[in-house]
């Protein structure tokens, strides 16, 4: 029922300069080519990259949304980015993602931890795990 | 038996919504705000969540919440008020031109039913409130108390519904309600958080989720848990459109576990689920209300619990317009044979 909703979507959020963003933002990606791009630049550096696997129709997520904005706030050495489950199901598909928010913490290409599910104080804890 | 403690015995309400020219998402097009503002209501907040395409799902401080395009289930334990949410909820589906259809209440025998509040005071109160609190247009109702043998575990039974023309069911689907008292005293301590044990209520719930062998009731579903402090336990499973829940009060004096899931006539592994869960809980008293449930699904559910040492005291049922035929059957372990 929900891959359906993708033609009925509400308005999603403009598309984000491509760069990495170093001001706590949350950047959302929308093509698979910005995600690719993103994901080389990721693995040539060391910066640590929380991947938010989200949907419109999903509450849970909309509940978690200010609270990954605050932690983008606060870790701002940490590039938080968004994807829509239905605008990149091959890159959700290829990360396995089977229920949202999935949170993926990937670091030089590779993937070192996840969560599944809305839990802020493990989510907070695994990106000060993974940030240096 | 403790003079008084936490209610572990839960309310449980479920809503169903109309579906013509619904959005595909309905209800889970609500703005979580104003789902946190009913949970206000009812004095309980989110403390876990997790969804996939079929459905959300919520922990909360006091049980949980799962929202359907076009249904409402949420079940609170403790004091809570949650009847106080069905004015709100109706509201809220008002806003997306949902109506309401139907509507089911159930819950157990409270163990402490003097420290309930208004309307829970009693099941009379209980029906009053609704009678008073849903429209008109539900016309068709009906109150019943399911007995068995045992004084402590009735069922209380409320439903509503439109009218004879309204699907309500899809008469694939049907509703598990287990409630679980007097758990072995060495399976319960698992669900006390060590002190100083460095975890947080999200890592310390995911580890009694697979010490006590609950990852394992259902291997397909993913798991959303929950450890409370000083102890106390909670988790969602989904899997696809299906939900489970369980909710453990683990004190002596006023132990309780209740383990919720929803069968499907093309899956028949709901009995061998209820066997495990009981399994985990070891129990004194156990009480397993079917909603929608076929008579071979509650007979392989009833020869489950014996083969596990269970043995069944009583077997009830009721029909109800809206919500199908409902099954009360209560078992007691070979260690509570004198009650």
């Amino acid at each position: 029922m929900g891959a359906q909703v993708s033609s009925q979507q509400r308005s999603r959020s403009r598309s984000r300069p491509r760069s990495g963003s170093d001001h706590g933002e949350v950047l959302s990606v929308h093509s698979s080519d910005n995600w690719n791009t993103l994901f080389q630049n990721s693995r040539s550096s060391n910066k640590l990259m929380v991947i938010d696997f989200s949907a419109d129709w999903c509450g849970p997520c909309k509940f978690i949304e200010p609270t990954v904005h605050d932690f983008a706030d606060e870790f701002s050495d940490v590039d938080f980015i968004k994807i829509d489950v239905d605008e990149l199901p091959d890159v959700a598909k290829d990360f396995d993602v089977k229920a949202m928010p999935t949170f993926v913490l990937v670091k030089k290409g590779k993937e070192r931890e996840r969560i599944v599910g809305v839990k802020k104080d493990d989510l907070h804890r695994m990106i000060e795990k993974h940030r240096f | 038996m403790a003079v008084s403690g936490f209610e572990g015995f839960e309310k449980r309400l479920e809503l169903q919504f109309s579906c013509d020219q619904v959005s595909s998402i309905g209800l889970r097009e609500l703005d979580f705000k104003s789902l946190e503002q009913v949970l206000h209501h009812v004095q309980c907040t989110v403390v876990s969540a997790l969804a996939n395409q079929h459905f959300d799902s919520y922990v909360l401080s006091e049980s949980s919440l799962f929202v359907y395009p076009t249904k409402i289930i949420i079940k609170t334990c403790g004091t809570t008020q949650l009847l106080k949410s069905v004015q709100p909820f109706i509201r809220l589906a008002q806003t997306l031109h949902l109506h309401i259809v139907s509507l089911r209440y159930t819950r157990g025998s409270f163990i402490f039913p003097e420290s309930q509040p208004h309307p829970h005071t009693s099941f009379n109160d209980e029906v009053v409130f609704l009678n008073n609190n849903i429209p008109q247009t539900l016309c068709y109702r009906k109150a019943s108390v399911i007995p068995s043998k045992l004084s402590s575990h009735s069922w209380h039974v409320f439903s509503a519904g439109a009218g004879a023309g309204v699907e309500y069911s899809d008469d694939v689907t049907y509703t598990v309600e287990v409630c679980m008292t007097d758990l072995d005293k060495t399976l319960s301590r698992k669900f006390f958080r060590h002190p100083n044990d460095g975890k947080n209520g999200d890592s310390a719930g995911k580890q009694m989720t697979e010490v006590t062998g609950i990852g394992c009731i259902n291997p397909n579903a993913k798991i959303c848990d929950f450890a409370f402090d000083p102890c106390g336990y909670s988790m969602n499973g989904i899997d696809g459109d299906r939900y489970s829940t369980i909710h453990v009060t683990p004190e002596d004096g006023f132990s309780y576990a209740s383990f919720e899931c929803v069968g499907s006539i093309y899956d028949d592994d709901v009995p061998e689920m209820v066997k495990k869960a009981v399994k985990v809980f070891g129990p004194g008293t156990v009480s397993v209300a079917t909603t929608g449930a076929g008579d071979d699904v509650c007979m392989r559910i009833f020869k489950g619990m014996e083969k596990i040492g269970m043995k069944g005291r009583s077997w009830s049922i009721d029909e109800f317009l809206a919500a199908g035929t409902v099954v009360f059957q209560t078992f007691t372990s070979r260690r509570n044979r004198i009650q």
